[in-house]
């Protein structure tokens, strides 16, 4: 194989890679979307604070398998104190409030990441047994990113399963299309909505830890990928899984050949795509409501 | 007629206490007051679309910016501008963008305007930033020429001077403010309130709502235009932070600290903001701490911001001193 097309697939697999940690934190966004109406905007600094805990469980383990196991779930008990004692409250007075209280929760999740790590980029190393290269057919791919997008799959199944296999999973399907009817059959819609945000919390949290070795944990990790998140939800449209996947990919393949052919305008491509996906359908790929 | 007599001196007042503001408290205040007018107008603009017609903007920096940037770059590339003309490039080039935009934003509305606006304020933030031959990027425009306020042959007040500007800056601002409130009061404003209401009935009155929507959006737009314009001046600066989420978010936490369903509620709201700013980092730097937990208290225990509290705080007492007059009779 010639180096140019070996350069275009290492390209195609880091805009993969990303695209997969993009879907991770864009699902949990539209998951909590779908089944609440809010459109979380502290989701990003979830994922931030997951990166920020990965960091301090491998500091204090050393290992990258424990930190996989528990930053994500301690980010989900944040996620879930946040809707017990902050949305809960305010549900009854519409989405403007929950909309506005999630931008303070992201200012509060960024200044207590200054207060307890400092302003500066913390590096995270890839674990010993995720570094290298393989290769297949005669092509060598990095080992790590390989990992993330086998991880992603993983989590997405299990989402799958979780969604179509399950009673909660029954649940929530019928709660994304009404809510209160399934409130009034019985259910315990706040303990649904509780899950709900402790999953899709969870998930950015997942993808927070598996990111958090090839970039650099700082405090504007939450804007960045919270930017990106955001677009794939509204491009995608509001409240579709399957928008979000095909999205997601689309922006990670996107920004990583973008990057080698426009350089430094790579990030607007994402800005614009968005723009025309809009101007014809205003409810995005797939979405049915606004 | 009592009222009136008391309206115009409480106007009277006003300009007083505004004209005498730069000699009580000198340099350091005079700035401060200026950023807070700034960000006032700004807030209130901002609340034209939230608070009259229901549209909630996460990108309402991206005019307040554009604003900026458009004083800056004219002032910088056009020699011998003068001062208001500069001012109303501003303005304008606020609303150009307004006008580009609204075809696209006005078919939407909640959070998917919310988003929508997050992502342009960000492809303009990203704009400003990249392209450093024309904006500078991070570093920004500075140190173009602050023309003299004049009318040729006749006066020429140099702006270089705080007070000079303090007065311009206030007159500018406060005629904006002025223009603003007259807007909510004409017809056009209660058709713009009932689209926030009810849309759907106001379109079987035979109003147009996106039609509608978007003269507010330009309006909103070329304000917030105004105040960036002003901003600029001030600071003799401007850079891409003008654009970002942070600049942002500023009025959708100022108009709902003062309250989104008054027109002088923001005002309130950047008067508040600006204190506790002023307040917090003589002790800490944790700004952003204090702001989020602000916002998140005023959501959870007064939804209606400081201004609604003040209102069902008057309807309570002047409900219980009827109470209490009723009581009194005999009956």
């Amino acid at each position: 194989m010639n180096p140019t097309t070996a350069m275009y697939v290492a390209q195609g697999m880091h805009g993969l890679a990303y695209g997969m940690i993009l879907f991770l934190v864009a699902s949990g966004l539209n998951i909590i979307f779908g089944m609440m109406g809010i459109l979380n905007l502290a989701h990003a600094s979830f994922f931030m604070l997951s990166a920020y805990f990965s960091y301090q469980f491998l500091s204090m383990t050393g290992n990258f398998w424990v930190a996989l196991l528990f930053a994500p779930v301690a980010t989900a008990f944040f996620g879930i104190l946040m809707e017990r004692f902050l949305l809960r409250k305010i549900h009854a007075l519409g989405h403007m409030g929950e909309l506005i209280i999630t931008v303070g929760v992201s200012l509060v999740i960024l200044a207590g990441v200054k207060i307890f790590w400092g302003t500066e980029s913390l590096p995270l190393s890839i674990p010993p047994v995720l570094t290298g290269l393989v290769s297949i057919a005669g092509m060598d791919y990095p080992v790590y990113r390989l990992f993330i997008i086998a991880l992603s799959l993983v989590v997405l199944a299990i989402m799958v399963l979780l969604l179509y296999k399950t009673r909660l999973g029954k649940i929530v399907r019928a709660a994304v299309s009404d809510a209160d009817m399934v409130n009034a059959l019985g259910i315990n819609m706040p303990r649904v909505f509780m899950i709900v945000f402790g999953v899709g919390t969870w998930l950015a949290g997942v993808a927070g830890v598996a990111i958090a070795p090839i970039l650099l944990v700082f405090p504007g990790l939450a804007d960045q990928m919270g930017m990106d998140a955001f677009v794939v939800v509204v491009t995608g449209g509001l409240g579709s899984l399957s928008g979000a996947l095909i999205v997601s990919i689309i922006f990670g393949l996107l920004s990583s050949y973008g990057v080698q052919f426009l350089s430094q305008f790579a990030p607007l491509l994402m800005f614009i795509f968005m723009a025309i996906v809009l101007a014809i359908k205003p409810t995005g790929f797939f979405g049915e409501r606004e | 007629m009592t009222n009136n007599v008391f309206k115009w001196s409480l106007w009277t007042a006003l300009v007083a206490v505004l004209a005498v503001y730069p000699k009580l408290f000198g340099i350091y205040y005079t700035n401060l007051f200026v950023t807070f007018a700034v960000f006032a107008i700004f807030s209130v603009s901002f609340n034209l679309l939230l608070g009259y017609t229901g549209l909630l903007s996460f990108g309402h920096a991206m005019f307040f910016g554009v604003g900026g940037y458009g004083t800056a770059l004219a002032l910088k590339h056009i020699r011998g501008l003068p001062l208001l003309p500069a001012v109303l490039i501003g303005l304008v080039s606020a609303a150009v963008l307004a006008l580009i935009l609204c075809p696209l934003v006005v078919r939407v509305s909640g959070t998917a305007f919310a988003m929508l606006h997050l992502a342009f304020g960000q492809l303009m933030y990203m704009l400003a930033y990249k392209l450093r031959g024309i904006t500078g990027g991070e570093d920004g425009i500075g140190g173009f020429p602050i023309p003299p306020f004049g009318i040729p042959g006749v006066v020429s007040i140099d702006m270089r001077a705080p007070e000079n500007f303090y007065y311009f800056a206030i007159v500018v601002l406060g005629i904006s403010l002025w223009m603003m409130w007259f807007f909510t009061k004409t017809p056009f404003g209660q058709i713009q309130v009932g689209v926030r209401d009810n849309a759907m009935r106001i379109d079987y009155m035979g109003f147009k709502v996106p039609q509608t929507k978007a003269v507010v959006y330009v309006v909103a737009g070329a304000f917030a235009g105004v105040a960036g314009s002003i901003y600029a001046l001030f600071q003799n600066l401007i850079s891409s932070g003008a654009l970002d989420i942070f600049t942002s978010f500023t009025p959708v936490t100022m108009t709902m600290i003062g309250g989104i369903g008054s027109f002088l509620g923001p005002v309130l709201g950047a008067a508040v903001i600006q204190l506790m700013e002023e307040l917090t980092t003589r002790f800490t730097q944790q700004v952003e701490l204090v702001v989020g937990v602000i916002l998140i208290l005023v959501i959870l225990f007064v939804p209606m911001g400081f201004v609604g509290l003040g209102r069902s705080l008057r309807q309570k007492w002047s409900a219980r001193s009827a109470l209490r007059a009723n009581l009194g009779k005999p009956s």
